[in-house]
């Protein structure tokens, strides 16, 4: 690990990322009709690589926290699963100090013919909980998800809501030292919603650092000191959070951002 | 290194695969104990061989044969398997390859009950030399680590793989005595010439033989030796040079 500043959390230097990609062949089949026979015996799909990531550069410091800033496409999910330590850099270099937990896609990785409860000490092991520990969470989690005798049930027999439900619980039981969010959790009905707000309030100020994408820009602004705004992978604009949107919003304007 | 998770999952493999059947993982029996009845009874005759030999030599071939093919087949699809898991970063290299040997060697303890069974039947004598089989086993185990580590990263860059191995497992299971006797000191027969170029062979002898008691090759432990050592520096390498663009590929 290089040498970070004692209050730095999140130290990035020239990142670059190329990620494979596999391109099909584009035909239009009621044009092309014998493009079902071709493309299923005679042309591969081509592999080639893409640059996801490039050349980005920030440091973020205690208490500050960052919100990403983008059009779709613009690699602000690539760059949370950069900084989670999912793709490692193809150049460059990330540094982050302390524990990192990405909250993306929470409702994956679940097992489907598996319980509600033996799903939580599945994720939770996954996490890297210890049983012992484990036990003590699991009446909080299944309160909070107000699953109640359901819990007994296999996962794939419930609905949606309480999915995300037990998902959410599950996820937001370990408290990093930097939390990673790919949009903010906010699914449910209304008396969810409020538990959901509290106990993610409670996280974000738990934690030391937060790095936030998502497109609610008032969102945004009430928790995040900076900004970052991507386009096409590259970094246009690195600074306090007002003024990233700003540039953000003048960038989509005159159509510099794409 | 998350050990209760290695364990638990593996438990909860089984559990949920398992839960709505009536004979639950006794299933596992049912399938060999068919296949040792019909091709011993069979082939016996065919083969002319006395069933005293051929009965237990094919029982616990076939169910040794069964852990092999778990781990090789197994391994090229694991980290496709985990893409859920692995895009959350929450599980690493190493935990998702210990859940899919455990899982592999707890169907194989299911049906080493019919080796039992099998040793019992025919009278065959449990010695010393019997303990050699367990060190057999133990190599074979440590070589599905390095399999799955090893065939789990070629196989998720190169989907190819999966199809290459199936393919060549099914040779494999004929070029292997299974279903048949090799001749006089260890290699006879018509494959009884590339016996001996044959891996997966030797890896039977190492755990079969000492059951049966007859002697080992010395060439047998050379090369499972080999393959070990080989193995577990070429799954090092792997580990270290692919485990971080790992979840580019699957």
């Amino acid at each position: 690990m290089q040498s970070m500043p004692e209050n730095r959390i999140v130290q990035v230097e020239n990142l670059e990322l190329k990620v494979p990609i596999f391109k099909p062949n584009d035909r239009h089949l009621l044009k092309n009709p014998m493009g079902f026979l071709s493309d299923l015996y005679f042309t591969h799909a081509k592999r080639r690589m893409v640059k996801i990531l490039d050349n980005i550069s920030f440091n973020l410091d205690m208490g500050q926290r960052l919100g990403v800033i983008g059009p779709n496409g613009a690699g602000k999910s690539t760059l949370l699963r950069t900084l989670a330590g999912i793709y490692a850099p193809t150049s460059g270099s990330v540094n982050i100090r302390g524990s990192v937990k990405g909250l993306f896609d929470i409702t994956l990785g679940m097992n489907q013919e598996a319980t509600g409860l033996e799903n939580i000490y599945l994720r939770c092991l996954q996490m890297g909980l210890k049983l012992n520990e484990i036990t003590s969470l699991i009446t909080d989690i299944v309160n909070f998800s107000e699953l109640e005798e359901s819990i007994d049930n296999p996962f794939h027999t419930y609905s949606s809501g309480m999915r995300m439900r037990l998902a959410f619980a599950i996820s937001t039981m370990v408290k990093p030292d930097l939390l990673l969010m790919d949009e903010w959790i906010g699914a449910g009905d209304a008396n969810f919603r409020d538990k959901v707000k509290s106990r993610m309030d409670a996280l974000v100020s738990n934690s030391r650092g937060l790095v936030l994408a998502t497109h609610n820009t008032g969102l945004m602004k009430s928790l995040c000191t900076h900004g970052i705004v991507l386009s096409k992978g590259r970094n246009m604009f690195f600074g306090e959070i007002d003024e990233a949107l700003d540039f953000y919003q003048q960038g989509r304007a005159s159509g510099i951002i794409i | 290194m998350k050990y209760q998770y290695w364990i638990y999952a593996t438990w909860l493999n089984f559990v949920v695969r398992y839960r709505k059947t009536l004979l639950g993982p006794l299933w596992l029996m049912v399938g060999p104990i068919l296949f040792i009845l019909t091709i011993g009874m069979l082939y016996s005759r065919i083969n002319q061989a006395d069933s005293n030999q051929f009965v237990p030599h094919l029982a616990i071939g076939i169910i040794i044969w069964t852990l092999i093919v778990g781990f090789v087949a197994g391994s090229t699809t694991i980290f496709q398997r985990y893409r859920s898991q692995i895009m959350q970063g929450e599980l690493q290299l190493m935990d998702i390859t210990m859940v899919g040997v455990f899982t592999t060697v707890l169907q194989f303890l299911h049906q080493v009950i019919i080796i039992l069974i099998v040793l019992l039947y025919y009278k065959i004598p449990i010695n010393a030399y019997t303990i050699v089989s367990f060190l057999g086993l133990a190599l074979l185990i440590i070589n599905g680590v390095w399999l799955s580590i090893v065939f789990g990263i070629i196989g998720a860059r190169y989907h190819d793989l999966n199809e290459v191995i199936q393919a060549i497992m099914r040779i494999a299971f004929l070029a292997t005595p299974i279903v048949w006797l090799p001749g006089g000191a260890g290699y006879g027969g018509v494959m009884g010439k590339f016996l001996m170029y044959n891996p997966f062979y030797h890896y039977m002898e190492l755990i079969r033989a000492p059951l049966l008691q007859t002697p080992i090759s010395p060439l047998s432990w050379y090369v499972v030796l080999t393959f070990t050592v080989v193995g577990c520096s070429l799954a090092y390498l792997f580990k270290a040079k692919f485990s971080r663009v790992l979840a580019l590929w699957v």
